[in-house]
């Protein structure tokens, strides 16, 4: 079953990141439960099975998590998730970048899109070091996706201002 | 439907003739393969309008080898970078990726291909001459068999778990209920969709997989320089040569576990539906249950690499045989293979082997062309390509994220699903960082909706007898083979434990 030993003799087990996904299974499974309650029982029979199963195993790791935090061998902290890395990596900077890029993608189009994403995020994650290398190698990355996957294959990427640029001159 | 050596010969000559399509579908197939979201089905259909210009027979030999050399393709990203090309890959990084990043990229590499190639080829010859008997399997699988067939490689969460009973269990719970997502399949009543009209055909494979994978990957190597570890930096600096071919002979040495986890394979593509992650999952699963050192399997044993690349490149040829003997494919690749020859005017079934046998035996017989041209492939992709892998990660995240993410977007066309993989990419980054599998998750969000397909309507046909999941003999038997491989495992723990207590005293 689960090792819960405290990983360091002298340091508190975080468990406060590992109840995340338990946690949030249970919180899941009572939702589900809430759509299904006037359907049929075909709807109903696989949810109520798997649904149980996992809110009794998640339970269990939540008892065994508050004995161990009683004991006072783990703590609730969430500091195997979050922590002083995510800053110093840019971690949430890429976060940040990823959100805008779905944002925008949808008009933006690929490639412009795509180029700015990759020179912000290698920028944020390299320290700003090498500006023009980046803005090369996104540039090269991101014509090279639009040749290949837009204008090779004519695959349903997201169109933008560019990719109908391209369109109207090439046709 | 009897094939000579004399036409077996004349048509394979015949079929090689056509290295010039073959050649470069090989080289577009391993791309197509390797990006998620695209795939050998996606990319027939874009290429559809070219296709059907094309000489039927040429047609045909662009498809199987665009399909065949896909498979390949999907474990190389899933080896070196923990991004499996399509789900049929998803179980290869549970061995290929702790290769990798210990600098064994390059045996990691030539094993799979050794692996694909081989399993792809002697499962492609076996099918040419047990076809009529393969395509009588697909007429015996009805709801009952395919549950249990099913639980098969649900049963590889168990072994997951195993290094961690209690997380595991709750990751691969967790996959399954996300899996229920969507309506019912007999109702169509929206469950836990969040009143969302894009998941009422349930979660799509692709964005659980970007997330899962790859996202979460390039989230969690931006702390170190390179994915390698500082060991495997200097160990695959220092390999030439000498380690792509010791990966051909780890390979070639275990010829007969690449035989038997391909034909696992072969006899899963057989079934319509079925298709390459189930075959993958069962086939590490049975691998590990039958192995003299289970506990090595997820470290990087060669043999864990070598049972999912065998088998999903086992299902290529098993997919064409129910097409073309009973005009049920297979699969979606196998699907719109038939549009083509529809269009082409090719009527499919058992006289199509005797009129026209350029087509019939001939679609097998390019596959084993095709799986002979990609071994000549091996050596130099499995001996550069790992230098990927020593590329910094500051550079590499953001590519991953965003390809990937487009990948995402490319099935439907929706820029939810793009939020969906990033959804999936926390959850996968919040499970690493605590210990629960990403592995085990994905297996309950590919695997569950079909076992509850296929329960429903079991259930339905039998009026909710439950005793229907044993009234077939054939169903029987696999539920006595399902019971002994899943507790093999623990019977063979027991006797080698047993045997070092008795050798100590």
């Amino acid at each position: 079953m689960t090792e819960l030993a405290p990983s360091h003799p002298q340091e508190k087990r975080p468990v406060g990141g590992e109840l995340i996904i338990p946690v949030a299974s249970l919180l899941f499974t009572g939702y589900y439960v809430s759509t299904i309650v006037n359907s049929p029982w075909t709807a109903q029979v696989s949810a109520l099975f798997v649904g149980s199963f996992l809110a009794l195993l998640s339970l269990i790791f939540v008892v065994k998590a508050a004995i161990m935090v009683r004991r006072g061998e783990a703590d609730l902290s969430v500091r195997d998730v979050f922590n002083a890395t995510d800053r110093e990596t840019g971690r949430y900077w890429l976060l940040l970048l990823t959100v805008a890029y779905i944002l925008v993608v949808e008009w933006g189009g690929f490639t412009i899109t795509t180029f700015a994403f990759l020179t912000a995020a290698m920028l944020v994650l390299d320290k700003g070091r090498r500006p023009a290398y980046i803005a090369l190698l996104a540039a090269a990355f991101s014509m090279g996706g639009y040749a290949l996957f837009i204008f090779a294959f004519d695959v349903r990427f997201p169109v933008g201002p560019f990719e109908r640029l391209m369109k109207w001159l090439l046709t | 439907m009897n094939l000579s050596l004399e036409l077996f010969g004349a048509l394979f000559v015949h079929e090689l003739s056509f290295w010039w399509v073959i050649v470069p579908s090989i080289l577009l197939g391993y791309v197509v393969g390797a990006i998620p979201g695209f795939s050998a089905a996606n990319t027939i259909i874009i290429l559809l309008p070219l296709t059907l210009t094309m000489d039927v027979e040429v047609g045909l030999a662009f498809m199987v080898a665009l399909y065949c050399s896909s498979r390949m393709g999907a474990g190389i990203p899933a080896i070196l970078v923990n991004i499996p090309g399509t789900a049929g890959a998803a179980a290869t990084p549970l061995d290929g990726y702790p290769m990798a990043k210990a600098g064994r990229g390059q045996q990691a590499l030539a094993i799979s291909f050794v692996a694909s190639t081989v399993g792809g080829l002697l499962t492609t010859v076996l099918a040419i001459f047990i076809m009529p008997w393969l395509a009588e399997v697909s007429y015996h699988m009805h709801s009952v068999e395919m549950i249990v067939i099913m639980l098969f490689g649900i049963s590889l969460i168990a072994s997951i778990a195993a290094r961690d009973t209690l997380k595991g269990l709750i990751a691969g719970f967790f996959g399954l209920m996300i899996g229920l997502i969507g309506t019912d399949h007999v109702y169509a009543t929206p469950r836990g969709t969040f009143g969302l009209l894009e998941l009422y055909d349930g979660v799509p494979l692709i964005p659980a997989l970007v997330g899962l994978f790859a996202v979460s990957e390039a989230f969690m190597i931006i702390e170190q320089r390179s994915i390698l570890t500082e060991m495997g930096l200097n160990i695959l600096r220092g390999a030439g040569w000498s380690a792509t071919l010791e990966g051909v002979a780890i390979a070639l040495r275990r010829w007969w576990h690449i035989t038997w986890t391909g034909l696992i394979g072969l006899v899963i593509g057989v079934i319509p539906g079925a298709g390459a992650a189930i075959a993958s999952f069962v086939a590490y699963q049975q691998s590990r249950s039958f192995s003299k050192t289970p506990e090595l399997y997820g470290t990087g044993h060669p043999e864990g690499l070598i049972a999912p690349e065998s088998a999903n490149n086992g299902v290529t040829a098993g997919t064409l045989i129910p097409m073309f003997i009973l005009g049920i494919p297979g699969g979606a690749t196998a699907a719109v293979m038939l549009v083509v020859l529809q269009y082409q005017g090719v009527n499919i079934g058992p006289t199509l082997f005797e009129q026209r046998p350029e087509i019939g035996y001939g679609v097998f017989i390019v596959m084993a062309v095709t799986y002979l041209l990609m071994m000549l492939t091996i050596l130099p992709l499995a001996r550069y390509m790992p230098r990927v892998t020593m590329a910094r990660t500051v550079y590499m995240a953001p590519l991953i994220i965003s390809f990937t993410l487009v990948g995402s977007f490319v099935p439907r066309d929706y820029v939810f699903d793009m939020f969906l993989a990033l959804l999936f990419g926390i959850i996968g980054y919040v499970g690493r960082r605590t210990g629960y599998h990403v592995a085990a998750m994905l297996i309950g969000v590919i695997l569950g909706p079909m076992l509850e397909q296929y329960f429903l309507r079991a259930m339905k046909m039998a009026d909710g007898n439950l005793m229907v999941l044993f009234s077939s003999n054939i169903g029987n038997a696999l539920w006595a083979a399902l019971i002994v491989s899943v507790a093999l495992p623990f019977a063979l723990e027991y006797k080698r434990n047993r045997r070092r207590a008795t050798g100590a005293a």
